[in-house]
């Protein structure tokens, strides 16, 4: 049964690597056919599995940038999202937020219900309605499982449960390895367009049900479309993330009522600038 | 009159470092925020204007034709002559990266969210296990919620 596992493990990696890094000289199409005709079925990654998942990208992540050592922005941070991701469709999940050291500005979701805010986009932001903006469009992402689909997706689906499942349970296998540095690769080329586009919309509708002013959102790309496109802190962003003109032509496009029929709620510029004080 | 500044009272605002920008379209330029408003002019595609505050979904720029209120995203901040020089001042940091955990300031640890450092990156599952110590419980988040008289809506998500 090991030695199965591990010819699957073996081919299902081998399969991802190809799709990834177009490996010459081996026909593993032909490979990951024969495996399939083994039998083993197609399952959707259950949430045990995506919280574990998740871990492994999220350590990755933090292990690029460390957390802001600072637990009042933390603890401020955490009743935002908190708050948001209560009125999601998967209020269940076991939601973090953190803020990382870094000057780039950015935000990642993981799957599983970790959130990430970089201190550089937190430092551009002027009320607490933009930082829910914000999270409310990576906890969208998460919602949507915009991530896990990716790496079911690059993992060749029919095997990549048992993999993945093997990836999560042991942490020095080859197969987690493999995980981590896929994770680093989605999270460094980014997900589909079609993806961030919904991922606005639904940061917009959290942001709204959440009781606050649903512009933050838009506010926050204006912001990000004002400063220099060339402009360092923006590599990644910008490099996984379509540009700011095209996210808020599509929100101007599809989201004009509810952005409008929520405008007048709070935005809390005050008592975000009273938790969050930028290190100058 | 009264009912206007009521009204006006209702909408948050913010205000901005004055940014310049451009009209993303043809646009009227009004009197106040709000679309029953005068419309002083028709501001054109890609004429300049100086953006000064936001409230709600309306942004006052100064223009060519005066002052008033447009639809805040009929405004473009990066068409040509909008965009700043500069930068942000992150490459310039990256010499001197200080270590969130420890608060000291290293000037070799080069860190941070750039592609080749996340390339770089390896897990580091300790610093994941300090954001336990920050999780907030439903019910807490709730608290949290109210004192900023936030109030949850039914929001339809639109596909």
């Amino acid at each position: 049964m090991s030695r199965l596992l591990a010819l699957v493990v073996f081919l299902f990696f081998a399969g991802a690597a190809q799709a990834q890094f177009r490996l010459p000289n081996l026909d593993l199409n032909r490979a990951l056919d024969s495996a399939k005709n083994l039998g083993k079925a197609t399952r959707e990654i259950n949430q045990d599995e995506e919280i574990a998942i998740g871990r492994d990208l999220a350590a990755t992540l933090v292990g690029a940038a460390p957390l802001v050592a600072d637990a009042k922005v933390q603890r401020y941070v955490n009743n935002v999202g908190r708050w948001i991701a209560s009125q999601s469709e998967r209020p269940d999940l076991p939601w973090q937020f953190g803020v990382l050291d870094a000057p780039q500005l950015n935000a990642f979701a993981v799957p599983g219900g970790t959130i990430f805010i970089t201190r550089g986009l937190l430092e551009r932001m002027q009320s607490e309605s933009e930082l829910a903006g914000v999270l409310g469009h990576e906890i969208g992402h998460v919602v949507k499982k915009h991530h896990l689909k990716a790496i079911q997706k690059g993992a060749m689906t029919a095997l990549a449960g048992d993999a993945l499942q093997m990836a999560v349970q042991n942490k020095n296998s080859a197969a987690n390895e493999k995980l981590v540095s896929f994770g680093k690769e989605m999270y460094s080329r980014g997900l589909d367009k079609g993806d961030e586009f919904e991922a606005d919309r639904l940061g917009v509708v959290l942001a709204a049900r959440a009781g606050y002013d649903a512009y933050g959102l838009p506010a926050v790309l204006q912001t990000l479309q004002a400063m220099n496109a060339q402009d360092s802190g923006l590599a990644l962003m910008f490099k996984t993330h379509p540009a700011p003109a095209d996210r808020l032509d599509q929100l101007s496009e599809k989201m004009q009522p509810t952005l409008d029929a929520y405008a007048s709620q709070p935005q809390l510029a005050e008592r975000f600038r009273a938790e969050f004080k930028p290190a100058k | 009159m009264r009912s206007l500044l009521a009204l006006l009272l209702l909408f948050p605002l913010l205000a901005l470092a004055v940014e310049p920008a451009t009209m993303a379209r043809t646009t009227e330029l009004k009197r106040y925020p709000a679309s029953d408003a005068e419309t002083i002019a028709s501001l054109q595609e890609n004429s300049k204007v100086d953006a000064i505050e936001r409230r709600g979904g309306w942004t006052r720029v100064r223009s060519a034709s005066g002052e008033g209120w447009v639809r805040m995203l009929s405004l473009r901040f990066s068409g040509a002559g909008a965009a700043k020089q500069g930068d942000s001042g992150v490459s310039s940091l990256f010499n001197v990266a200080r270590t969130g955990s420890s608060g000291t300031t290293v000037t070799t640890g080069v860190r941070g969210l750039d592609p080749e450092m996340l390339a770089k990156a390896q897990p580091n599952p300790a610093e994941l296990a300090k954001m336990q110590q920050y999780v907030v419980t439903p019910q807490a988040a709730a608290g949290f919620a109210a004192r900023g008289k936030l109030t949850a809506q039914p929001v339809e998500e639109v596909k």
